[in-house]
């Protein structure tokens, strides 16, 4: 995957944040046509072939950002001052979040391993030696791979002395944990709606932002716009995404214009002690292990590829959820809106009546940087008594939620527990084996991302930073 | 022994959300010996994007005793503390 900051992910945010301008401002419509070219003068070097291709491309990450279903709905005749238009009318329909936008895409070859001129013809040969098809022959004393053999198991890439055989991902192929996405007939990207499970991994790994969020960030700013009441429900894993303490964090939110903000780890508080009601009660009646149930593209994975899991995860509600539900019944007047790193809670939330409108930290800092609000030179606010539910702010990090379960649960030296840490192909096929073969825990944690919920498609800081930010008061 | 030189990183939202938050990893991508001749601290927001449309000059800042430097990356951090060190 990519590093979270490049060229993309940055121009990206001043995209947003042109767009959330005119939007406060109220000029939306007649801004927005003129954009691409504002944010790409003749003056501009780019990295594409010419401007004009960029500011084509800057036109689709707008129609991302307004929530435009690209793949459907993409009219080159129609300018995106229409699109705005009828955006701010009418919010654009949820689901599906990812979209592809063939323009962008590059049309990688083919996944390939190739034997570049570095190779030296050794006598060792662990190229051949290790190859299970036999596809690799010598031909003038060098190396080469038989296309039609090589079924891309990449023991040759691993062996040589000399880092003699190159490897040519798809990356997005490459990142896709079930297989959903795949290049069409054109050879450009497409996604199989039906398999995929919203993890963005996809997002996180094409060099040229060919798949993308249709942002939910419009029907939110729309709210605050028309000065509705609204929580912020902050995810667990926002501590760390922006300069300065968690307190000051609340205090920007209710700056940019949300009435409340409610952390979601009250109600990662009540998934825990659930689940550890749960997996107990399933020791008991000799049940076997049970599964964690918080990561929504778990719950993808689940309901799309992994259906003998159905019985087997916790019927626990998500932090989100449960955070939704006390929102809603402590200030029912309040739109409900979730902020976190996840592409699969815009899923969740949905299909989830309780919650109005889920953002991610990426579209939080154009919020910022729109309304000019730096969060360092906050004041504190009060975040009211955490105690119950301050070690659940740990739901953000792989083994957090394990731990937060195991601290609720009466016999915690009992219970053992297995940890998935990200789900990679290699982790859905040993997950797959379980049908068959029960791994010998109790409670087993999965997180889709790497590292946790700070890793998420969503996030702006990388984790090793965002985990020496955290805990500061 | 010469005085340390004094770097300021911003952590104004702008900075810090447009790749700033990288450069505050200095103590990963520096070396010690350089490390050692610094004073490296976070800093507030110094109004420097307010004024990009001036200069020319975007967000991430830094200070190197007291000049600024905007579009700010690991490298080039690296690259002027060293020259300021050795000047």
């Amino acid at each position: 995957m990519l590093e979270i900051n490049n060229q993309y992910t940055l121009f990206k945010r001043q995209i947003d944040t042109e767009v959330l301008k005119s939007f406060f401002n109220g000029t939306l419509e007649e801004d927005v046509d003129k954009l691409p070219i504002k944010l790409v003068p003749k003056s501009k070097n780019t990295s594409r072939c010419c401007i004009y291709k960029e500011r084509a491309m800057v036109r689709y990450r707008i129609m991302e950002f307004l929530g435009i279903n690209i793949e459907k709905d993409d009219d080159e005749y129609k300018p995106l001052s229409e699109y705005a238009r009828a955006v701010l009318n009418e919010d654009p329909e949820e689901l599906p979040v990812l979209t592809t936008i063939s323009a962008g895409c590059y049309g990688c070859p083919p996944e390939q391993y190739r034997i570049s001129d570095a190779c030296r013809g050794c006598f060792a040969r662990p190229c051949t030696v290790n190859c299970p098809k036999d596809a690799i022959v010598f031909i003038d004393g060098k190396a080469h791979i038989i296309e039609e053999k090589c079924i891309k198991c990449g023991k040759c890439y691993g062996v040589c002395p000399y880092h003699a055989v190159l490897h040519l991902p798809v990356p997005c192929e490459a990142a896709c944990p079930v297989g959903a996405v795949h290049k069409n007939e054109e050879g450009v990207v497409g996604i199989d709606h039906d398999k995929c499970i919203s993890c963005g991994k996809c997002t996180m790994s094409c060099p040229f932002g060919a798949i993308a969020e249709r942002s939910g960030i419009m029907p939110v700013v729309k709210m605050l716009k028309r000065k509705e009441k609204t929580i912020a429900m902050i995810a667990p894993s926002i501590e760390g995404q922006f300069p300065g303490t968690l307190s000051q964090i609340k205090s920007a939110l209710l700056k940019v214009g949300f009435s409340k903000v409610m952390e979601v780890a009250r109600g990662a508080e009540v998934t825990s002690v659930t689940e550890a009601k749960e997996v107990e009660e399933r020791i008991e009646n000799n049940e076997g292990y049970m599964t964690t149930s918080c990561c929504p593209a778990y719950m993808g994975l689940i309901n799309k590829h992994l259906t003998f899991l159905k019985p087997i995860h916790s019927t626990a509600r998500t932090p989100m959820g449960y955070t939704a539900e006390i929102a809603q019944k402590e200030f029912p007047e309040y739109k409900r809106i979730f902020i976190g790193p996840c592409l699969a809670k815009r899923v969740e939330g949905a299909y989830t009546p309780e919650v109005d409108g889920v953002i991610n930290y990426s579209e939080l800092a154009a919020l910022f940087l729109a309304l000019d609000i730096d969060v360092v030179t906050q004041e504190k606010a009060d975040l009211g008594d955490t105690s119950v539910y301050k070690d659940c702010r740990n739901f953000a990090i792989t083994g957090g939620v394990a731990s937060c379960v195991l601290c609720r649960a009466e016999n915690k030296d009992k219970l053992r527990t297995l940890k998935i840490d990200g789900l990679d192909k290699k982790n859905v096929m040993l997950m797959r084996t379980w049908a068959k073969k029960p791994p010998e825990v109790d409670l087993v944690e999965v997180m889709c991302c790497e590292g946790g919920c700070i890793a998420g498609p969503g996030t702006i800081t990388k984790p090793s930073l965002a985990m020496r930010m955290r805990g500061r008061e | 022994m010469a005085d340390k030189v004094d770097v300021k990183i911003c952590v104004g939202t702008a900075c810090f959300v447009q790749g700033g938050a990288d450069l505050l990893m200095f103590n990963d991508f520096l070396d010690d010996e350089l490390l050692s001749k610094c004073n490296i601290d976070a800093a507030n927001c110094f109004e420097e994007c307010k004024k990009c449309s001036v200069t020319g000059e975007k967000s991430p800042f830094v200070t190197i005793n007291g000049k600024v430097y905007g579009n700010m990356t690991v490298d080039k951090l690296s690259k002027i503390i060293r020259e300021a060190v050795n000047a």
